[in-house]
């Protein structure tokens, strides 16, 4: 056990090396007073500059990846002490890791875990690319009948349904399947569906600042089907909509009747 | 070991079975390791042998089989490995559990001290036990002599059974749906006790196509019908949310004992009563 723990300590040291702080901006020595005052909430800093709205909140392009930096040596370690945990899981449950159905089922595991959670190691600005493009379209873009596969971040169990995109570009559109990969990124994750459904709205409101944007996600969420509740035909819908899909019940009512999920 | 042996030599030498070994897909050109390989089974290697001597039941054609099952150990029997369990138990095993899944949300790089995931470790904990709950419970205790004399020769079908495992080799959920039908032979079986059946073996660490011989067999041991079928047709997470990532395809896989087997229309109709709709 002591060279698992090992494995975690120096994922730990990595990550406080490396990582982004939570407020967005990069632990390189030295602090910016003025960006402490634009971020940090409670400062009794005076200088209380807030100048526009990327200042209030840190931006979905600043959020930090948590497993960006990881380089080949760290994704190994976190496999090795994933995958002994596994095996201690196993035989928790009663099972015997040696018999030959489960030899290999701890790191088997452990690699579908590290890539159910493979949204952690993207960051939205490499996702989207720079592939937002100058056009004259003002009529609405939607893109529905996203597949999605997410975990749970309560039960660890999945969660998967589809999504629908839409939004009312003024003057900037995005790569199409840029939306479908800024979905993967988010749901790829440890999430709760409200979140989820957030995150996406907020990180095209932020790629092509459009006049509105419209997502809704309908789930079937495995912890509530297979354990618990046990409702087999439930599912869960959430939304999101910003700007003129928030403030105008027909364009609403077109997304709606578009997506038709 | 030489009653080990004699038990091969029956089946062997039946001039049905010399047949199988020219099949691809018989179970006789694998290595008697596939067929070892059953869950929770403690019993010794007299009995394993004894397994697998036995037929894997995915073939079915024209050719005949023994459907004789009393070579092979008990199904109703089998001990269940979580059985003994105490409450004091169970709940060591929900910590040690906990502490190996608080480690798993440090190894993905996620902060388990944020309010979301605080309690995660633990709810995961319990929502894997329950999802093997399947190893607390006997056959024996399940079906708890809900076998009744009837006259009845006709098929039995339930079907469409909705059921949830656990991919033994990814640790991740497999779902779908469950037909089982069998021709009683002056026994009937309680038709809860059938969906009971799938869930114990379902509720497991499972490879599909064991799980579909392993309930076919409970119910052939367990009412001693003319002939038992099971159709299993699931969603495998493990292929869809990685690996392949093929959304659409579902895997089927049937056991056909008995007259099942042997008789083609017999399984005709069962497969018409007991088809399994998309969902």
């Amino acid at each position: 056990m002591s060279a698992t723990e090992q494995c975690v300590t120096t994922i730990q040291k990595e990550k406080q090396l490396a990582t982004l702080s939570p407020n967005g901006h990069t632990e390189n020595g030295h602090n910016d007073t003025e960006d402490d005052t634009a971020f940090t909430v409670g400062t009794t800093n005076d200088n209380c500059r807030r100048t526009s709205m990327r200042d209030r909140r840190s931006s979905v392009y600043d959020d930090n990846a948590l497993r960006e930096k990881d380089t080949d040596s760290i994704h190994n370690d976190r496999l090795k002490s994933m995958t002994s945990f596994y095996k201690d899981i196993l035989i928790s449950v009663g099972e015997d890791p040696s018999r030959e159905g489960l030899l290999k089922t701890p790191k088997r595991a452990a690699e579908a875990m590290l890539f159910f959670t493979k949204g952690y190691e993207q960051c939205i600005g490499d996702v989207v690319n720079d592939a937002i493009f100058e056009e004259d379209c003002e009529d609405m873009v939607i893109v529905k009948d996203i597949d999605i596969f997410s975990l749970c971040e309560h039960h660890l169990v999945p969660f998967f349904g589809k999504v629908a995109v839409g939004y009312l570009p003024k003057k900037k559109v995005i790569g199409l399947s840029k939306i479908a990969r800024i979905v993967e990124v988010y749901s790829r994750r440890l999430q709760v569906q409200e979140r989820l459904t957030r995150q996406i709205a907020e990180a095209i409101q932020e790629a092509v600042e459009p006049r509105g944007v419209a997502v809704i996600v309908e789930c079937v969420h495995m912890c509530m089907v297979m354990r618990g509740a046990q409702k087999v035909n439930s599912r869960t819908t959430t939304s999101s909509m910003i700007g003129v899909f928030r403030d105008e019940h027909k364009t609403r009512e077109e997304f709606l009747s578009l997506a038709k999920i | 070991m030489a009653l080990e042996q004699s038990d091969d030599d029956i089946f062997l030498d039946s001039p049905t079975s010399k047949q199988h070994r020219f099949f691809p897909s018989s179970p006789k050109a694998l290595p008697m390791k596939r067929n070892q390989d059953s869950s929770c089974d403690t019993v010794s290697p007299l009995t394993r042998q004894m397994k697998s001597s036995s037929f894997s039941t995915q073939e079915y054609g024209d050719h005949e089989r023994h459907t004789s099952l009393r070579r092979r150990p008990s199904v109703l029997d089998e001990k269940a490995l979580r059985e003994a369990d105490t409450k004091l138990v169970r709940d060591q095993r929900i910590q040690a559990i906990t502490r190996s899944y608080q480690v798993v949300l440090e190894s993905i790089g996620e902060d388990p001290t944020r309010q979301g995931l605080l309690k995660t470790p633990k709810r995961a904990a319990e929502a894997l036990v329950f999802f093997t709950k399947g190893y607390e419970q006997t056959i024996r205790d399940v079906v708890s002599d809900a076998i009744f004399d009837e006259d009845c020769e006709n098929m039995v079908v339930v079907k469409e059974i909705d059921i949830y495992s656990l991919c033994e080799h990814h640790m991740v959920p497999f779902f779908g749906k469950v037909s089982v039908g069998y021709l009683p032979n002056k026994r009937v079986l309680g038709l809860s006790k059938i969906a009971r059946i799938v869930e114990v073996f379902s509720r497991r660490l499972q490879v599909q196509e064991r799980l579909t011989r392993q309930i076919a067999e409970a119910i052939a041991e367990a009412i001693e019908p003319r002939g038992v079928a099971v159709i299993v047709e699931c969603l495998h997470m493990c292929m869809i949310m990685r690996g392949a990532q093929k959304v659409n395809s579902r895997t089927t896989t049937s056991a056909m004992l008995g007259v099942f087997r042997e008789d083609p229309k017999t399984r005709e109709e069962f497969l018409t009563l007991g088809r399994i709709n998309p969902f």
